[in-house]
């Protein structure tokens, strides 16, 4: 074991909650991973047993600030699960149709600071720029450009006016384009491959030990995706492709999430032309839910929100447990950080999607405190750089 | 669940009182049969631990461990009740599923539930904490 430790947190751009990992280095090498969480613990389980059914929507909208599509509606399947309730097909495809769009942005979010951590500020400030339309589109359905309280047990709470639609549908064939360029100069750039490809591996059999879920999983050959394993709302009725790679390096968790925007436009437009005639209500009548136990889930951004509600036949949940995908995806930079150069551990971390603001507090102390090297998006930048000035010269 | 008959295969005599429903099976497991019934699901049938849930209720304390077998969509779901309450203790599944590490050390840490077996067996959520509070998810049963 190694007397240096590289500390990351627990208050640290690199992380959207407080969390603590604590890097053992060898050199300059990453020898062990020690994490660290709890700092943000904030009782939702607790809190939720005492609130009403509809009065948990808004509460599992707050666990994530990027998620809160993802968490109400695992949680509005959970208490659908129970009762097996139908919701409306007009719902159903308005349900798809917000998720698609946080898929969107949120990985629109994720490219952009993983560009910043290696140095590639352009594509960062791009993946920016076309994540707004994206939100435009949120704030103009569901009247927020986050947290849209949309969902409800039956159904949704807005509907999506068919005369709205051809404005809704203009901004796609532009982040379609953008996004085409952005995986063709993912492929094509030397620096970017040489930069991102085999670090961070993770393998496909670590992945199914840890449990991991989403495009970390997906991007080490492990073919789960909850939107085609268990299709619910509209997503049994829309045509889509779950992408899935082999190699588990950053290159590949970058490319799957590339190449699941596409994927997602594609979703996104079929809704809109769905929705232009889809007919019925937006919402059933739910007037009770019985006793009994409700397991449901859905394909957040970065991977599977699980939830499960106990129910004893009042308007509470009995027990409410929930499952953020990142609780699975952060144990495994266990088996991809060790071994890794400290200029890779940045992204390596970064690239299980956790979400961050671009401020840089990171040091590195020696045991008696002493600061010894730059801080870690330098030391990643600077890598970027080196490769960038031996393969252009 | 049509197909739970044959999931199950090889575990006659672990499964206790079951509860299924469209792509769900709840069953009980006695705690010195758990590691065959997660063994057979994880290793032989392939399943993934999505999480566990421990509650409190009237008999005992419940660990509902919740296995999706993502090729079906289904949910396989143990459970195992412990109803010593003063010291409630049941075989770690973590030397078996590499992935149930955290969650258990969680279920420790809220509801004092002790994993034998545990390689890990430290707080997860109050390890530095100075004054951490003790089993806060028990006892809260509504009147």
């Amino acid at each position: 074991m190694s007397n240096t430790v590289v500390p990351v947190g627990p208050f640290h751009p690199l992380l959207e909650e407080a969390e603590f990992f604590k890097l053992h280095v060898d050199g300059e090498t990453v020898t062990d991973i020690d994490t660290d969480i709890g700092y943000m613990h904030r009782g939702h389980e607790f809190i939720s047993e005492r609130k009403t059914f509809t009065q948990s929507i808004f509460l599992v909208e707050r666990i994530c600030g990027i998620c809160s599509t993802s968490h109400p509606l695992a949680f509005v399947h959970a208490i659908e699960d129970i009762d097996n309730i139908d919701i409306p097909i007009r719902a159903a495809y308005i349900r798809t149709l917000i998720g698609e769009l946080e898929r969107v942005h949120s990985h629109l979010l994720w490219l952009g600071l993983a560009g910043h951590f290696i140095g590639y500020d352009t594509l960062w400030m791009w993946a920016w720029r076309y994540r707004e339309p994206i939100l435009e589109i949120l704030e103009t359905t569901t009247g927020n450009r986050n947290h849209y309280g949309m969902l409800r047990v039956g159904g949704v709470a807005r509907d999506v006016p068919p005369e709205m639609i051809p404005v809704l549908l203009q901004p796609l064939d532009m982040i379609e384009r953008k996004m085409d360029m952005i995986a063709k100069a993912a492929a094509d750039d030397p620096v970017l491959r040489t930069r991102l490809k085999g670090v961070g591996v993770l393998s496909r059999q670590a992945a199914v030990d840890y449990c991991a879920v989403g495009p970390t999983a997906r991007a080490s050959g492990v073919a789960i995706d909850v939107r085609k394993d268990e299709p619910k709302d509209a997503y049994g009725l829309v045509d889509f492709k779950a992408i899935v790679l082999a190699n588990g390096d950053v290159y590949d968790k970058l490319v799957v999430r590339v190449l699941e925007i596409l994927e997602s436009v594609k979703i996104i437009r079929q809704c809109l032309e769905k929705l232009k005639s889809a007919p019925g209500p937006i919402l059933n009548d739910v007037k009770e839910v019985s006793a009994g136990e409700g397991i449901g889930r859905y394909e957040a951004p970065r991977g599977e929100v699980f939830h499960y509600v106990r129910t004893d036949g009042s308007n509470r949940p009995l027990r409410h447990k929930v499952r953020a995908p990142s609780y699975v995806n952060i144990p495994t930079c266990e088996a991809s950080c060790k071994g890794i150069p400290l200029a890779d551990a940045l992204i390596t971390l970064a690239s299980i999607d956790p979400c961050y603001c671009c401020t840089e507090r990171a040091i590195v102390l020696d045991r008696q405190g002493v600061r010894i090297a730059a801080d870690l998006v330098g030391l990643s930048r600077e890598k970027t750089e080196r490769l960038r000035r031996e393969i252009h010269g | 669940m049509a197909e739970r008959d044959h999931f199950l295969d090889g575990l006659e005599g672990k499964i206790g009182r079951t509860n299924a429903k469209k792509g769900r099976l709840y069953f009980e497991v006695a705690d010195k049969d758990l590691p065959d019934v997660v063994r057979h699901l994880f290793l032989t049938k392939g399943c993934r631990l999505t999480t566990a849930t421990a509650m409190e209720m009237y008999r005992g304390l419940e660990v509902l461990y919740h296995f999706s077998h993502d090729a079906s969509g289904g949910y396989y779901c143990p459970r195992v009740v412990i109803t010593d309450l003063k010291d409630p203790r049941m075989r770690s599944i973590s030397p078996i599923v590499k992935g149930a590490e955290w969650i258990e050390r969680e279920m420790s840490e809220l509801f004092g539930i002790t994993f034998e077996g545990h390689p890990h067996p430290e707080k997860l959520l109050t390890r530095d904490h100075p004054n951490p509070p003790q089993r806060p998810l028990r006892l809260r049963r509504r009147t």
